[in-house]
C-alpha cells in the first residue's frame, strides 16, 4: 500500500488521469441526458438539516458548504428541470481511510421523478463509467442488488427499526453489525429507511414509518444518498425543529435558519423532484478497488 | 480527560483500571447518523485484545505510561532483568509479559521499559535491532536468485527467513514490529 506522508505515491500520476476520465465521463453521462451544470457557492450561511453533519467555520456567519442541496434545490424554481453539479463539500471532524474533511461530490436534481427514478439514473451512470474508464474491479458486481433496511436489520439483528424505532439501538446495530455485513456484501442499494432518518426524504405513500431514500454501498463503502425531495413547507419546518433540538441535545453548536430556503419552501415553487448526492472520491476508490480515500486524492490533509 | 477524535493507533487508555493500547481504529459514519470510532485494544497487562466501539464525542481516559531508558542485563527462566544505568535501578518482566519483544532482545541492548503506576509492564523495542545468526545452511555459491529464502535461527532462539547470501556468523537488521530480516549488516 501506499505510504502516508508528503511525497505523491508511487505512480500516482495514473490516478491523477483516472480522475481526470471520470469527471469528464460524468459531465458527457449528464450533458448527454440534458443536465444543465449549475454552481453554488461554497461558502454559505447555513449548514443544513442534519443533526450528525458539522460544518466548518469561514469567517463570522459563515460556514464551508457541507452540501450544495439547499441551493440547488432554489435553482430548480427557474423551471431548470435537470440540473447537476461538481463540487467540494466540507465536513468538520471526518477523518480516516473513507473520509476526507474536504472531498469531491456530484449532486443531480430531475423534476417529475422520485428516488427510483433516480436510482435507475444511478445504475446508468455506474454502468456508464464502468465501460468508459475499464473498471473491471466493479464490472463483475452488476446488477446490483436491492434490499430495504427492514429486511437487512431483520435478517442481521432481528427488529425492524421502521415498525419500532430506536434510535440508539438502530445505530449501535448500525455500527456492530449493518456495517460488518455491507463490507462482506460486494454491491447494494439499500432503500426506505427509517422515517425519523428522512433528513429532507419524502415519507413513503404506501408506509408512514419509511422514507422514500436510498443509499448504495460497494464493498461497505457508502457512495451515494438519494430522496424523493421534500416539498411540503410545514413539514420543512417540523425538520428543522427537529434537528436542532437534537443538535442542543448534543451540546453542539446551533445553527441559523436558512431563511432563503424557507421562503422558496414557502411560495411551493419547489416542484416535485428527486435528487442524490454521490462522493467521487469513493466512488473512485470502489471503482479501482482502492481502500484508502488518501490514495485517490492529490492532497488529503496529511500531504499538506 | 479526551475524546473519541483524540484517538490514535498507540494510544494509552485507562479502562476498568487497566492501561489498553489501540492498536487499529476506524472512523464509522453511517450516512444520516451518529459516527463512532471503532478500536481494536490491547491490555498492556495481560495482552488479550478486544474490540470496543465509541460513539464520536465520547470521553475517554487517557492511561498515563512512563517510559525509562534501561538496558537489559539478563534472563534467568522465564525472568527478563532491566537496569537504569544512571541509578543503576533493576526491574524484573516475566517474559510472558514482554511477549514477541523476547525473540529480539540481546544483553546490554537499550529498550524503553513501560511503567504503570510504578510497576512495569513491558518494553518497547527499537524498531530495528542488530542480531547474530546461530544456525543457517550454508550459503550457495553463485546463487542469486532473487527472492528466494531460507530459515536461519537467530542467537534469542528466534528463526525467520533470510535470503539464500546470508550465512552462520553474519549479523543482519531485524525489524521487530514485523519480526522479518531487513539486511545483512556490513563488516
Amino acid at each position: 500500500m501506499f505510504p502516508r506522508g508528503a511525497a505523491f505515491p508511487e505512480g500516482f500520476s495514473s490516478i491523477i488521469k483516472k480522475r481526470h476520465t471520470i469527471l469528464r465521463c460524468i459531465r458527457d453521462f449528464f450533458d448527454q441526458r440534458g443536465y444543465i451544470e449549475v454552481e453554488t457557492p461554497l461558502r454559505i450561511r447555513c449548514p443544513g438539516f442534519d443533526p450528525y453533519i458539522d460544518a466548518i467555520p469561514a469567517g463570522t456567519g459563515f460556514y464551508l458548504a457541507p452540501s450544495p442541496e439547499l441551493q440547488m434545490k432554489r435553482l430548480l424554481s427557474l423551471g431548470i428541470n435537470r440540473i447537476y453539479q461538481i463540487t467540494r463539500a466540507f465536513r468538520a471532524n471526518e477523518h480516516g481511510p473513507h473520509h476526507n474533511s474536504e472531498f469531491t461530490m456530484l449532486e443531480w436534481y430531475r423534476t417529475e421523478t422520485d428516488y427510483l427514478g433516480i436510482l435507475d439514473e444511478t445504475e446508468e451512470l455506474i454502468a456508464y463509467l464502468i465501460n468508459a474508464v475499464d473498471g473491471a474491479a466493479l464490472s463483475d458486481y452488476l446488477p446490483l442488488p436491492r434490499m430495504t433496511v427492514s429486511d437487512v436489520y431483520r435478517k442481521l439483528t432481528g427488529w425492524d427499526p421502521c415498525a419500532t424505532w430506536d434510535e440508539e439501538r438502530y445505530f449501535r446495530d448500525w455500527v456492530e453489525k449493518i456495517d460488518l455485513w455491507l463490507q462482506q456484501q460486494r454491491g447494494l442499494f439499500l432503500l426506505d429507511f427509517p422515517a425519523p432518518l428522512a433528513s429532507l426524504a419524502r415519507i413513503s405513500r404506501h408506509d408512514p414509518n419509511r422514507c422514500e431514500r436510498f443509499e448504495l454501498f460497494i464493498d461497505g463503502l457508502e457512495i451515494c444518498n438519494a430522496f424523493t425531495e421534500l416539498t411540503d413547507p410545514a413539514e420543512h419546518v417540523r425538520r428543522f425543529q427537529s434537528a436542532q433540538d437534537k443538535r442542543r441535545m448534543m451540546g453542539k453548536e446551533m445553527y441559523p435558519a436558512d431563511t432563503g430556503f424557507m421562503e422558496f419552501i414557502e411560495s411551493r415553487e419547489m416542484p416535485q423532484a428527486g435528487g442524490i448526492a454521490l462522493g467521487i472520491d469513493r466512488l473512485m476508490m470502489a471503482l479501482f478497488g482502492i481502500s484508502d480515500i488518501e490514495m485517490v486524492l492529490a492532497f488529503p490533509v496529511s500531504r499538506l | 480527560m479526551i475524546d473519541t477524535s483524540d484517538i490514535r493507533k498507540n494510544l494509552k487508555l485507562l479502562i476498568d483500571g487497566d492501561p489498553w493500547v489501540v492498536v487499529d481504529f476506524q472512523f464509522v459514519k453511517p450516512g444520516k447518523g451518529q459516527a463512532f470510532t471503532r478500536t481494536r485494544l490491547k491490555n498492556m497487562i495481560t495482552g488479550s485484545v478486544v474490540e470496543r466501539n465509541y460513539r464520536s464525542g465520547e470521553k475517554l481516559e487517557e492511561a498515563h505510561i512512563d517510559e525509562r531508558e534501561m538496558v537489559f542485563l539478563y534472563s534467568q527462566g522465564d525472568t527478563y532483568t532491566f537496569m537504569d544505568n544512571t541509578t543503576y535501578d533493576q526491574v524484573e518482566i516475566p517474559s510472558e509479559q514482554l511477549g514477541d519483544a523476547v525473540h529480539f532482545l540481546t544483553e546490554n541492548m537499550n529498550v524503553e521499559v513501560l511503567f504503570f503506576n510504578g510497576r512495569p509492564i513491558g518494553i518497547s523495542l527499537p524498531n530495528f535491532v542488530n542480531l547474530e545468526i546461530v544456525d543457517t545452511e550454508p550459503a550457495t555459491k553463485g546463487d542469486t536468485v532473487s527472492g528466494a529464502t531460507k530459515p536461519a535461527k537467530l542467537s534469542t532462539g528466534y528463526t525467520l527467513n533470510v535470503p539464500l547470501f546470508v550465512n552462520t556468523g553474519d549479523w543482519i537488521v531485524v525489524d521487530t514490529r514485523t519480526g522479518e530480516y531487513v539486511e545483512r549488516v556490513k563488516k
